[in-house]
């Protein structure tokens, strides 16, 4: 059993917050969550709001419907009122006008009880978890976790909402207790820490400042340094210096700042001092639509930076998919001393997924770093390509450069050198792709004749559309660089009807696909209005396309 | 150690007589010196360059070496310095690269006071693409791109770096090598960001030789106080960097003081290659568990 909840009001009533802790409320008795999350580019004001998927059973997107708003202000009934289930019901103060509403009398309760306004949402707290039937022990013990501190006023209030209602709602028993709840940014940025990340450098961008705000919090009790420069330029060379120095070093950013990066990424193609970036994506182009969703960006990330040289691009799906790939990135970045891009965007970053369970990474955190010999090239043409890393400061004189260099690292211009020095960079990529086909490139759900093919966020509301389709399997292509067309490609050929579903104006991937593979996928379903897909309408779509 | 250590063998492809020789001497002079007074170690000296013609140092001389994009040899200095605190950055720039390209770079490294040197071959003209104005050359310069002349007037580097933070602003002259030398021996040893300006004609776009050898002189010889800022201010006012008769162009240290550096708002800055860190993964995702 599914419950889908809205939780609406103005910037600053503390939706987000109150989302979140109604979450962790729900996966903390062992309920599965998706939260998504919509606001607007402003501070104070507007309409934010979650949606949360409940369910006792994996979730992995919500819905545009609801059984139950909860509603902090008029707007958000108004805004809201005609995707409510008939037998749906809103939740809120007495003065507000809506079909089914659970009136409660906030200003009484606060006046009672001698507290500010900025506190009814904890009475609305109480109420909803009431007409759930989730015990008030439950919610109270999360409480008290989320705020640390004295919750006195908090727990009072929400015993009076709780006691002001009747429960409405039965639901099943969760299977176990304790879910992961965690964004994919969270993941990112965890995934960085267990990659033993020394310098992270970043400029304040949504939707990646949530990561530059999490590792500034851990980094003195983790040992490692946040640092925000000037710019989005300054942050790569700077990143690329730390890099050469000898530090694990990662920026985040997304598409305008990824934009000012371009021309150092095209160093780090010929220098080949490592790099992990972490592109979240946002509604492109320019400006665009700040705080919402696309993936737009996707043969960007393939391209950016002039030149021809090697990368990784992987691009995951959910946020515990997010952990493990931002650890691979880090393998591959520092030990092939290419970038590796980590392609997230606003939905899989700022949605928060639930699961059970974190199995120990594989892949152990290392900089790759040996101790030179006095007979150091610091561009050796070894055969897989990696000219081992040394960092300066020890016996050998340890060159990075922009122009094409010889073994030494010393500028040329011979016809000979620079071939060699092309077919040595490039060569790295035959082995990352080795490497890749141990990493599961890609991911197959569900069985059937027919495919769907996808990538990065669209994942979750793809695999919940499996349960309402027939015949229907989903081929989730995480690296996009390099792209592990075989698998792809036979994946394909194995398939009836095959239908392209991605959060872009043109279906980007569908090109790289036709590149990379030579088939090309006619059928299409692209959504572009700055908002992720839902189950719900790709089985609509699905319908409609297939006709 | 001997100043031919730091040779690397390398053909040098500067034009024949070009100023930027007598740097490339007062650079190896200085750091020669320095490495045999045991004031610096050879092998955790790194430099930095940029595009320009006085990048071709990157080639000239046998130290850790990264050479980055044009206009970019700040920030990467800045990572560098951070990335291992124990190396000795020394950061290379033309007036293009610095003062165009790169000039929010050049306000930021002297507000953060990275302790590290940067030395800016100023020519006051694009030389390697042939001649074409910067924001360093004079008033009413005819060059190939402003061929109606430049109706602005230069940036002034010193000022612009001692009114963001710069600890050590100081001005040299390619063709004064021992003044030179000795002015980046007092660069490097100086804690905090290091800032020297080097007046280097280039004798085949902008040969302002003979104008300079008349109109500097030494800050040394007029008792400047180079710990007082508005004194340092006032002196890097007094030549605007265009060419009139009655310059007075001064060479020398402006303003050294003692400040904190940006190492030491982060006590967690570590030599980072040589620490090992034990990540807990289970610690780590521990606080999503909900």
């Amino acid at each position: 059993m599914e419950k889908q909840i809205l939780i609406g009001g103005a910037a600053g009533q503390g939706i987000a917050k109150t989302a979140l802790l109604i979450g962790k409320i729900f996966t903390n008795s062992g309920y599965y969550v998706f939260n998504y999350r919509d606001y607007p580019s402003l501070i104070k004001g507007g309409h934010n709001f979650n949606i949360l998927k409940v369910s006792d059973k994996p979730v992995n997107s919500h819905e545009n419907f609801y059984d139950m708003i909860i509603s902090l202000n008029q707007d958000t009934i108004d805004k809201h009122r005609e995707k409510l289930n008939k037998r749906g019901f809103v939740l809120g103060d007495k003065n507000l006008k809506a079909r089914n509403l659970i009136e409660l009398d906030i200003s009484k309760v606060l006046e009672e009880t001698g507290t500010p306004k900025k506190f009814g949402i904890d009475v609305l707290i109480g109420a909803f978890f009431k007409i759930l039937g989730l015990p008030i022990e439950n919610v109270l013990k999360v409480v008290e976790e989320v705020f640390k501190k004295k919750t006195d006023i908090i727990e009072k209030l929400i015993r009076r909402g709780y006691t002001s209602v009747e429960q409405k709602i039965e639901l099943p028993e969760p299977n176990e207790k304790n879910k992961y709840f965690m964004t994919g940014n969270e993941a990112i940025s965890s995934g960085a820490i267990a990659s033993s990340l020394d310098i992270y450098f970043a400029y304040p961008i949504t939707p990646a400042t949530p990561v530059l705000h999490i590792l500034a919090s851990k980094q003195i009790e983790n040992d490692f340094m946040v640092v925000q420069p000037e710019n989005e330029i300054a942050i790569i060379n700077a990143a690329l210096g730390a890099s050469y120095a000898g530090a694990i070093s990662m920026v985040g950013t997304s598409g305008l700042g990824f934009s000012l990066m371009a021309e150092a990424i095209s160093l780090q193609g010929i220098s080949e001092v490592p790099l992990v970036l972490y592109l979240g994506q946002r509604t492109s182009p320019a400006n665009g639509v700040p705080t919402y969703t696309s993936q737009g960006d996707l043969k960007f990330a393939v391209n950016a930076g002039h030149g021809e040289f090697p990368r990784v691009v992987v691009a995951p799906g959910d946020s515990k998919e997010c952990f493990y790939r931002t650890i691979e990135t880090f393998y591959l970045a520092y030990k092939y001393r290419v970038i590796s891009i980590i392609l997230g965007d606003k939905h899989v970053g700022e949605s928060n997924y639930s699961f059970d369970e974190f199995e120990e990474p594989k892949i152990k955190p290392s900089n790759f770093i040996t101790t030179p010999s006095e007979e150091y090239k610091s561009y050796s043409i070894t055969e897989n390509g990696v000219s081992p890393r040394a960092v300066p400061g020890e016996n050998a004189k340890v060159r990075a450069s922009s122009y094409e260099h010889n073994e030494l690292g010393y500028t040329t211009e011979k016809e000979d050198l620079i071939v060699k020095m092309n077919d040595k960079r490039l060569r790295k990529m035959d082995f990352i792709k080795e490497e890749i086909n141990k990493l599961k490139p890609v991911s197959v759900y569900g069985e059937g004749k027919n495919l769907i093919v996808g990538w990065g966020s669209t994942k979750g509301a793809i695999i919940d559309s499996l349960k309402k389709l027939e015949n229907f399997r989903f081929l989730q292509i995480s690296y996009i660089c390099p792209f592990p067309t075989e698998i792809v490609k036979r994946e394909i050929e194995n398939s009836n009807e095959i239908i392209l579903i991605e959060n872009n104006v043109t279906g980007l991937l569908g090109d790289i696909i036709a590149e990379q593979t030579g088939k090309i996928i006619e059928k299409k379903i692209l959504k572009y209005n700055a908002r992720p897909l839902t189950s719900e309408e790709i089985v609509m779509k699905v319908e409609k396309v297939l006709k | 150690m001997k100043i031919e250590d730091l040779n690397t063998g390398e053909k040098i492809t500067w034009c024949p007589g070009c100023t930027n020789f007598g740097i490339l001497s007062g650079v190896k002079q200085a750091i020669t010196n320095l490495v045999n007074n045991n004031k610096v170690d050879l092998n955790k000296i790194v430099g930095v360059s940029g595009v320009g013609c006085y990048d071709k140092i990157y080639d000239y001389l046998n130290l850790n070496f990264f050479h980055t994009l044009h206009g970019r040899t700040l920030p990467t200095l800045f990572g560098i310095k951070i990335g291992n605190p124990e190396l000795t950055v020394i950061g290379f720039g033309g007036d293009g690269a610095t003062y165009a390209e790169g000039i929010a770079h050049l306000v930021h490294s002297c507000r953060y006071n990275i302790n590290a040197t940067f030395m800016v071959f100023n020519n006051q003209i694009f030389s390697l693409t042939t001649g074409q104005a910067t924001p360093a050359s004079e008033k009413g310069l005819v060059s190939p791109s402003t061929p109606l002349g430049i109706g602005e007037k230069p940036v002034n580097p010193l000022a612009l770096s001692l009114i963001n933070g710069a600890s050590f602003v100081a001005r040299s002259f390619a063709l004064d090598i021992p003044h030179l030398t000795k002015v980046i021996e007092e660069a490097i040893t100086h804690k905090g960001f290091s800032f020297i300006d080097i007046l280097q004609p280039c004798i085949s776009y902008h040969n302002t030789t003979q104008f300079l050898r008349e109109h500097v002189y030494k800050l040394e010889k007029v008792n400047h106080n180079s710990s007082n800022y508005e004194d340092a201010m006032k002196k890097s006012l007094e030549w605007d960097y265009c060419y009139s008769e009655n310059s007075k162009i001064p060479i020398g240290i402006f303003y050294k003081v003692k400040k904190p550096t940006y190492r030491r708002q982060w006590p967690q800055i570590r030599t980072w290659h040589r620490f090992k860190r034990k990540p807990d993964f289970r610690k780590i995702v521990e606080e999503y568990k909900g």
